[in-house]
């Protein structure tokens, strides 16, 4: 009986704990002249939650959005904020590959965990920015949302006039072939856990310093020349890049990628890095950043490598490597599929050849 | 009559969820004796109940989590019955304390239920990614390596998605109805998982900041 009694007081004090949860306020703020509406929004799921001295909001919303401008909209950013300020208050939702015409609209769902003071807890949907089909751009750009969504948009582009190349050269057979390739490939592509910390190193393991190799892309505007990272068990830290510009315009922004390899031989993305350059024709930079990636426990670098994976020049147009680039091996096996290609699987997997072939046809 | 069955097991035979070999060895007791019997009746209604009580639960729990903490309530409410009081030998117990003793056994059983409940509240609200934090500094200590205490958040992406870990507590990004395809990870502070709406192809990019 007195097990009972445990029972139902646990269970009591369960369905106490979910009591407690209640509904944030919300809003969705945007701009007087935005070219998005929101049409209705469903935040049903929404919660606050006390935890210590502060809420975490549980946001999943569904909004529906209506384009309100005379162009076709290609992407979209939304700022989530339940604070600006500390970490933990800021998330972002974005949608690339979208093809929404004047007054059609969309959906767009928000699936978030934020945290915000006690007292009042309330979630605010912010445009960061909307990208339209002729490459311009609206919005606060807070969250440097246009330079995203611009490469976005220059890879879907790029994606689908390959794919077209192919179903017009080799017919539905050749673009069932690659396609179901590419399928394998997501489904293998390895990937780890990794934990990006900033400015430094969590353990004290003796540190080693270990050179970058590069894969070069024969059309990149940029060229890496030389690196290290300092590698001390299963971190990595303050990779130091060095790059010239072999253009004839300049630069003033880049993306590199980072593979790392472990003892195992598994080789993996490991992160992204981003740099403000000010970088004339013909000039060399260094990009450095202060930052750590914890690996997993097992996991003890063997190897790195980068390659540059987008460039913005100074006039705000870009550069990003043509699918032949992407061709190489390592970067075929470790190089997620951009967004719009994960769309078109998507849609292969789901409407078959026919519906894909449809869907390309859009375009 | 030969030993009665355990209470873990009549609790499991009284739901269904006892082995096929135990099932039977179990009825073939539970049809010869009455207090096993009774016990066994107990736990059906017992589940009666429970049943009527989350059909009165609010609108919009997770229920996935809640089966899973309710699960592991009934684990340690069972775990705390035999501790405190085994059928049978409960009378015994009682007799072997003495008299004088009575009232100071009594409210250590008192206390140790009200240290049972404290714990069973203070587990349910607490966000189960903060064990991971523990368990990492234990590692530490186990591998021989002195962590050093971080300074600021951390950003984590991993195969279940991207994680804002800081203090502590982590906060992440779900998507129920949607497929995680990949997560990355940026220097400058944030990291983002691209969710595939499996009906529509629609990719939507979460992203968390560091800062």
């Amino acid at each position: 009986m007195r097990s009972r009694i445990a029972i139902f007081a646990l269970a009591a004090l369960t369905v106490m704990a979910a009591a407690t949860a209640q509904t944030p306020g919300r809003k969705i703020d945007f701009p007087v002249d935005s070219p998005l509406t929101a049409v209705s929004s469903d935040w049903s799921e929404t919660r606050a939650t006390p935890r210590g001295g502060a809420f975490v909001l549980d946001v999943h919303a569904v909004l529906s959005l209506r384009n309100s401008s005379q162009r076709r909209i290609r992407g979209v950013t939304l700022a989530v904020l339940a604070q600006e300020v500390t970490p933990g208050g800021k998330g972002s939702v974005s949608v690339p590959s979208l093809d929404v015409g004047p007054g059609e609209a969309f959906p767009l769902r928000i699936d978030l965990t934020l945290l915000c003071p006690l007292g009042g807890p309330m979630v605010e949907v912010k445009l960061d920015g909307v990208l339209f089909d002729d490459l311009t751009f609206y919005g606060s750009d807070k969250l440097h949302s246009r330079r995203t969504m611009t490469v976005w948009e220059l890879e879907a582009r790029r994606d689908r006039k390959y794919f077209k190349t192919l179903l017009e050269t080799a017919g539905g057979a050749g673009l069932q072939k690659e396609i179901l390739s590419n399928i394998d490939r997501q489904r293998d592509r390895p990937s780890a856990g990794v934990q990006m910390v900033r400015s430094r190193s969590t353990n004290t393991d003796p540190e080693r310093e270990l050179q970058f190799a590069f894969l070069h892309m024969p059309d990149s505007p940029v060229d890496p020349t030389g690196g290290t990272a300092r590698i001390a068990g299963n971190e990595a830290r303050a990779p130091h890049i060095n790059i010239q510009n072999r253009s004839d315009r300049a630069v003033q922004h880049l993306e590199m990628g980072w593979i790392v390899k472990d003892q195992q031989g598994r080789e993996f993305l490991a992160a992204s890095i981003p740099s403000d350059v000010s970088l004339g024709p013909g000039k060399s930079s260094q990009v450095t950043q202060d930052t750590a990636l914890r690996f997993s426990e097992r996991t003890q670098i063997d190897s790195m490598t980068g390659f540059v994976s987008s460039v913005e020049y100074a006039d705000g147009s870009y550069w990003i490597p043509t699918r032949g680039e992407l061709n190489d091996p390592k970067l075929r096996a470790v190089i997620a599929p951009s967004p719009e290609e994960q769309r078109l699987l998507q849609i292969y997997r789901k409407k078959g050849l026919g519906g894909l072939i449809e869907e390309l046809k859009k375009f | 009559m030969k030993q009665h069955v355990k209470e873990t097991d009549l609790a499991l035979y009284a739901s269904g969820d006892l082995r096929l070999w135990q099932r039977a060895a179990v009825h073939l007791h539970v049809r010869q004796c009455a207090s096993c019997r009774e016990r066994v009746e107990e736990f059906r209604a017992d589940a009666r109940m429970l049943r009527e009580a989350a059909a009165k639960l609010p609108e919009g729990l997770d229920w996935a989590r809640l089966a899973s903490e309710m699960t592991a309530n009934i684990h340690v409410g069972l775990a705390a019955g035999e501790c405190v009081s085994p059928r049978g030998r409960a009378g015994r117990l009682h007799k072997s304390i003495p008299a004088v003793w009575r009232p100071v056994a009594l409210a250590s059983f008192v206390a140790a239920m009200l240290v049972v409940l404290l714990a069973g509240g203070w587990w349910l609200n607490m966000p189960s990614q903060d064990t991971r934090v523990l368990s990492r500094a234990m590692r530490s200590i186990w591998h021989g390596r002195t962590a050093i205490e971080e300074r600021g958040p951390a950003i984590e992406a991993s195969s279940e998605g991207i994680e804002l870990r800081k203090d502590g507590g982590s906060l992440g990004v779900s998507q129920d109805a949607a497929q995680l395809v990949t997560v990355s990870v940026s220097t400058q502070g944030s990291a983002s998982a691209n969710y595939v709406d499996q009906d529509t192809g629609q990719v939507t990019i979460t992203s968390v900041y560091a800062q």
